[in-house]
């Protein structure tokens, strides 16, 4: 545990912020902000999901305009979880290696990273194919329900795969702070 | 009026099979990247990290890819039902097979 914790305090970018009586890291802001926006960017897929499939004239700036959102969250998701992977993760990846739950890093942690390119991918595509006029064309109308299905589903994968991640974590401290005390 | 054979534009018909092939060879790239650990060194040179290499080539081959198929019309003769499919194949393939790997690997 010990060795653990001089792991963390070796970490040289976890500022701490004071925001009124809450101790906030950078790294939690980071943290938050990169699942904040996944979430968002995820119901703005189910928003343009909605939306196509009573696809008309009246609602097709609605769905360009939702489409738009989903790209802008995913592309913020990417910007804020690859500081947060690339400067915090390494200090959390070592406690949950030597925590009870190793395959939160070595199986969901690998796959959600890699995992994350494809509604990253797909909502660059979202707007271009909610570019097209809906309401007169059966099959761009389906294409922009797969694509926008197709974010919701892998968007919730990587959230899931989020949480089991952060159990890791938590279960490695945990685990930590009960061996430390026998 | 609403087509039901309708194509897709050019536009929307090239990225979409832009899209499917960029994320096959993203999970084939996690894939050799984690196998071959020379190409894990360079990709970790060129942009401070892999993963960040692995984002930026992924992007840049889908906007190559996709401008090439919609100036081409390649895409567009390609019926939409199958593009769809493709697309929607390549999201399971590429989900499944990161999982399989990492898990077996």
């Amino acid at each position: 545990m010990l060795e653990l914790r001089s792991h963390l305090h070796q970490t040289p970018v976890r500022k701490t912020l004071w925001w009124g009586l809450m101790n906030i890291t950078s790294s939690d802001v980071i943290l938050l902000a990169h699942s904040t926006f996944g979430v968002l960017g995820t119901m703005a897929a189910i928003w343009v999901f909605v939306e196509a499939l009573n696809a008309s004239e009246t609602n097709a700036g609605r769905i360009r305009g939702a489409a738009w959102i989903a790209a802008v969250c995913m592309i913020a998701t990417w910007i804020f979880g690859g500081y947060w992977y690339v400067h915090f993760y390494p200090a959390d990846r070592a406690m949950i290696l030597k925590g009870p739950w190793p395959f939160a890093h070595t199986l969901f942690m690998e796959t959600k990273e890699h995992l994350f390119f494809i509604p990253l991918i797909l909502s660059f595509y979202l707007p271009i194919a909610a570019g097209d006029k809906l309401s007169e064309n059966a099959n761009t109308r389906k294409m922009v329900m797969c694509v926008a299905m197709l974010i919701v589903l892998s968007g919730l994968a990587i959230e899931g795969a989020g949480a089991i991640i952060n159990h890791g974590a938590k279960v490695a401290l945990l685990h930590g702070i009960a061996g430390s005390g026998r | 009026m609403n087509i039901e054979n309708g194509r897709l534009s050019r536009a929307s018909a090239g990225f979409a099979l832009a899209a499917a092939i960029t994320i096959l060879f993203s999970t084939a790239l996690a894939c050799v990247k984690d196998a071959y650990k020379p190409l894990n060194t360079f990709m970790n040179s060129v942009a401070w990290h892999n993963w960040i290499t692995q984002g930026i080539v992924d992007v840049i081959l889908f906007v190559a890819l996709g401008m090439m198929f919609s100036k081409s019309g390649l895409a567009e003769r390609i019926a939409p039902r199958r593009l769809i499919s493709f697309l929607v194949t390549a999201v399971i393939v590429a989900g499944v097979g990161l999982f399989v790997w990492y898990a077996w690997f």
